[in-house]
């Protein structure tokens, strides 16, 4: 009996330190950045200690780990009082009650690309600071392919010319199965996401991945296996690689595959995709920024680091040297722009299509995923993929059909 | 004698008394902070563990209380969890408890365009008590215990030391520099002064604004009133919802019931998978225990031949798939299968074909199986080695003897008796592949899909469908959902645990020694 309820004392011991619940140091911030941005951040913490005698401490987290990690972390009192971030989290983490609107002056609010200050906009209110927005342009090899094709059309025909898969060498290659990096030949013709609501916001049951413009594209991707230019199995690794030792002409990709190319030696250039049967393709635009943890306890604080310590020349140009990605700072944008990468991203970008931050968007990705990956796999009919995949991602939504 | 005696209750009371000076002050900081519950459970924990290490009725506790605490920790605290989440609707949207969103909602405030702003300065007193002296538009306000008003212009308990027109001080309070208000912002930011209908709060480094509470929460109706608007939100499901269907964020956790339970056999979506997922699971566990068990026990049979040359070195190179971690080799066949890998590289040279190895469903389930016969045969190999070594050679002479043939001596003598030892540990491989998450994620990520209709994919293990609704589900994340299918998991490796204690009668030596 004893031994019962000292074992039960025990374990109840051991509860506790799970239920224990510390509070957060007050008076202190917190930044959660990933390993390229920590770094910078670090030099602009100890600048703000200096002025304020409010310590900072940056947290270095993998980019993906964030958003998780903050669910877990914000509400039991030991998350951070700032966050890097994507735009397309927003919904997530405003539905989860995870982070609170930032307070920015208009005036300052004119200094950013104005879809960045979109994309981080959420009910009228704005919930973070943008520093870099990307996108996927068409990246191709100057001693292959002399000239950006007018067309995409030509450059399918160019592509055909450089190909030779038994001798490895490729004309053009989109890694597959990829919604990302495939959405552009979607878009051409008219396909979408999500549908607006009359008051702007999405609408999530109106998907626009089965319609004409939609198939054409999926079409069009079934089209190049069947001519030998895509094939299956050409995943981000094998499509970089190919690139990066010169057996790959051209290629959908963002700024991130640039360090590699250039250690690569290629001598590469940027150019916004061509049109498709006459028709400007749209990339996804994604926005990256600082946001702010609806549970820190320092939200002044943050909202000072933020808007006098981020916001200006100097850190704007040490984020975009260090990442690569065309600022969302005008100032910096300017400084920058006689780089012809930036041009080359930021003349695709100018046709974007923000990438929805709705969490439903989680659905579209996977079913658009498994249609992709049955097209090229020649599985599935162009058509008749799209189709399911918008049956399963309205099922999946709860949709009236 | 005594020394060692000395030395050992020492060390035994200091251990202890750290132990408890660490748990007094977490007790008494967790009292602090209003979590009496947690508290005292810490308190009741710290005194058990004191009468367990000081009694000598519970000695044989003292050995055994390290091993139940990790086991508690470890297996019994997560599975409780899972249990409780499943009957949940933690999910995206729904991952905070009610007080949280309360709290969070009614704080939420909206500024009129004509609200005032304020600069202020701020007093403090030895005790630490702020006063706020607020400079307005209209004249000064006085923030000072809970209370707010008018301040006249000569007011006699302001002092103006130095002249400079700015009070340095305030009855006992003095005024604060800007480094002791950025150390004390933490209060100030959490300061809601009522004023004029509205409520004035700190909004930024050196101003406070009037602004206007947005929602206000009825206790007994468990309702959420939009004051601007006049919108009630009652309490549906996890969500305070209007009467229009409108929901406000965030949402909260609530008790669900056996709801998930139930639309994994009632939601199509979810069900009509299910039954071909657990098909596949069961197969593919079954055929990995036989295949590496039958190459594994061949090539045990093949190196115990005492005539066989160099058998130490090809013991070696036969376990060196053993020796590699899992993780990165099946990345490296993931690599070697693809399509443009080296494997259909090498058929296209010397074949012209080429194999769908992960493109092409029944391909992809060979692909797994072949690759896991490469991970699990050398288990399946050393374990066998040892048993055969441990069945008497005269049993193959005697059958020599008497004229059995090889496949005789194989099937009368050596199966029967490897199998003895053998099973349980075939059981546990059983059980082990029912869950090899890490296998199917590395090497196919359960593709390729069915069609593009269904949420399971054709090579998706129970397991693997249940990462698949929990993250890339409907709308973010299902925890709820996905606990619910571990919880079923967790039955079904406890039924096959129980048949393998059950047959090798485990249970009852265990209780023998008890």
């Amino acid at each position: 009996m004893k031994k019962t309820i000292v074992l039960v004392a025990a374990l109840l011991m051991v509860t506790s330190v799970f239920l224990a619940v510390s509070a957060s140091e007050s008076g202190k911030l917190i930044i959660w950045a990933d390993e390229t941005r920590a770094p910078i951040l670090q030099e602009v913490a100890t600048t703000f200690q200096d002025a304020y005698g409010v310590p900072v401490e940056v947290q270095e987290i993998g980019f993906g780990d964030i958003r998780g990690q903050l669910a877990t972390a914000g509400p039991a009192g030991e998350g951070p009082d700032i966050i890097i971030g994507a735009h397309d989290w927003l919904g997530e983490l405003i539905q989860n009650g995870l982070i609170e609107p930032i307070v920015l002056p208009e005036a300052v609010k004119n200094e950013f690309d104005p879809v960045a200050i979109d994309a981080f906009s959420w009910g009228g209110q704005l919930y973070g600071l943008p520093y870099a927005t990307e996108c996927v342009a068409l990246i191709y090899n100057k001693d292959l392919v002399p000239e950006v094709p007018a067309t995409f059309e030509d450059l399918l025909t160019t592509a055909k010319g450089l190909t030779d898969q038994e001798a490895g060498e490729y004309g053009f290659l989109i890694q597959e199965p990829d919604p990302y990096h495939t959405f552009a030949l979607f878009s051409a013709g008219g396909g979408y996401i999500f549908g607006t609501n009359p008051d702007g916001t999405l609408n999530p049951c109106d998907i626009g991945l089965d319609n004409a413009g939609a198939i054409a594209g999926a079409t069009l991707l079934d089209q190049m296996v069947k001519d030998g230019i895509e094939v299956a199995g050409a995943d981000y690794g094998m499509v970089t690689g190919l690139f990066n030792t010169g057996k790959l002409a051209m290629m959908i990709g963002g700024p991130w595959t640039l360090p590699d190319a250039q250690k690569g030696g290629i001598n590469y250039g940027v150019a916004p995709i061509p049109t498709i049967n006459g028709n400007a393709p749209k990339v996804f635009v994604g926005v990256q920024g600082f946001m702010v943890s609806a549970f820190s306890e320092n939200k002044v604080l943050a909202n000072l680091f933020i808007k006098d310590f981020l916001v200006n020349n100097d850190v704007m140009l040490k984020l975009y040297t260090a990442g690569g990605r065309p600022p969302a700072y005008l100032p910096t944008l300017t400084q920058v722009s006689d780089n012809a990468d930036i041009q080359g991203f930021a003349a695709s970008a100018a046709n974007g299509y923000p990438m929805p931050k709705i969490p439903e968007m989680g659905s579209v990705w996977s079913a658009w995923s498994d249609a992709l990956q049955l097209i090229v796999s020649q599985q599935a009919e162009p058509a008749e993929a799209m189709g399911d995949a918008v049956d399963q991602i309205k099922a999946l939504l709860k949709c009236e059909q | 004698m005594v020394r060692t005696y000395l030395l050992k209750h020492t060390l035994q009371i200091v251990v202890l008394g750290v132990l408890d000076g660490i748990a007094i002050w977490i007790g008494t900081s967790l009292a602090l902070q209003v979590h009496y519950l947690t508290a005292i459970i810490l308190i009741l924990g710290a005194v058990g563990i004191n009468y367990i290490y000081l009694s000598k009725r519970t000695y044989a506790m003292r050995y055994l209380l390290p091993g139940l605490i990790f086991l508690f920790a470890m297996v019994v605290y997560p599975i409780g969890y899972s249990f409780y989440i499943s009957f949940t609707n933690l999910s995206t949207g729904h991952i905070l408890n009610q007080q949280q969103v309360i709290a969070q909602i009614t704080d939420r405030f909206y500024t009129p365009d004509d609200a005032p702003t304020f600069t202020y300065t701020a007093f403090k007193n030895e005790a630490g008590d702020i006063a706020i002296l607020l400079h307005g538009s209209d004249g000064d306000l006085l923030y000072f215990q809970g209370e707010i008003s008018p301040v006249k212009g000569s007011d006699d308990r302001f002092v103006d030391e130095d002249g400079d027109g700015s009070p340095d001080s305030f009855l006992s309070y003095d005024v604060m520099t800007l480094p002791q208000i950025i150390k004390s912002l933490p209060n100030i930011e959490g300061l809601r002064i009522p004023y004029d209908g509205g409520t004035i709060r700190l909004d930024s480094l050196r101003s406070f604004k009037m602004s206007v509470r947005r929602y206000s929460y009825n206790q007994d109706a468990d309702t959420i009133r939009d004051l601007q608007t006049g919108t009630i939100y009652k309490n549906i499901e996890g969500f305070y919802t209007s009467n229009d269907g409108e929901e406000l964020y965030p949402g909260f956790k609530v008790w669900m019931g056996i709801r998930n339970y139930l639309s994994l056999v009632l939601n199509p979506l979810i069900s009509g998978p299910f039954a071909r997922v657990f098909g596949w699971t069961v197969t593919f566990a079954s055929l990995s225990v036989l295949t590496t068990f039958a190459i594994g026990l061949f090539l045990a049979i093949l190196l115990n031949d005492p005539y066989l040359k160099l058998r130490r070195l090809y013991r070696v190179l036969v376990i060196v798939p053993y020796a590699l971690p899992a993780f990165i080799s099946i990345l490296i066949w993931h690599g070697l299968l693809t399509n443009m890998g080296l494997f259909n590289h090498v058929l296209l040279q010397l074949f012209h074909i080429s194999i769908p190895w992960l493109e092409n469903a029944f391909w992809a389930k060979v692909s797994i199986l072949l690759v896991n016969l490469w991970l699990g045969y050398p288990y399946m190999m050393i374990v066998s080695l040892g048993a055969l070594q441990s069945i008497p050679g005269e049993l193959y002479e005697a059958a020599r003897v008497d004229g059995a043939t090889w496949w005789h001596r194989f099937s009368r003598i050596t199966l029967p008796l490897l199998l003895m030892p053998l099973a349980p540990l075939l059981i546990g491989s059983f059980a082990f592949n029912f869950n090899n998450f890490t296998l199917i994620w590395l090497l196919t990520e359960g593709g390729p899909p069915i069609n593009a209709r269904t949420v399971a994919q054709s090579t998706d293990i129970l397991l693997s469908y249940a990462y698949r609704l929990a993250f890339q589900g409907a709308r973010g994340n299902q925890f709820a959902l996905a606990a619910a299918v571990s919880v079923i998991i967790f039955f079904i490796i406890a039924t096959i645990s129980a048949i393998n204690f059950r047959l090798t009668g485990a249970l009852e030596d265990l209780s023998k020694n008890v």
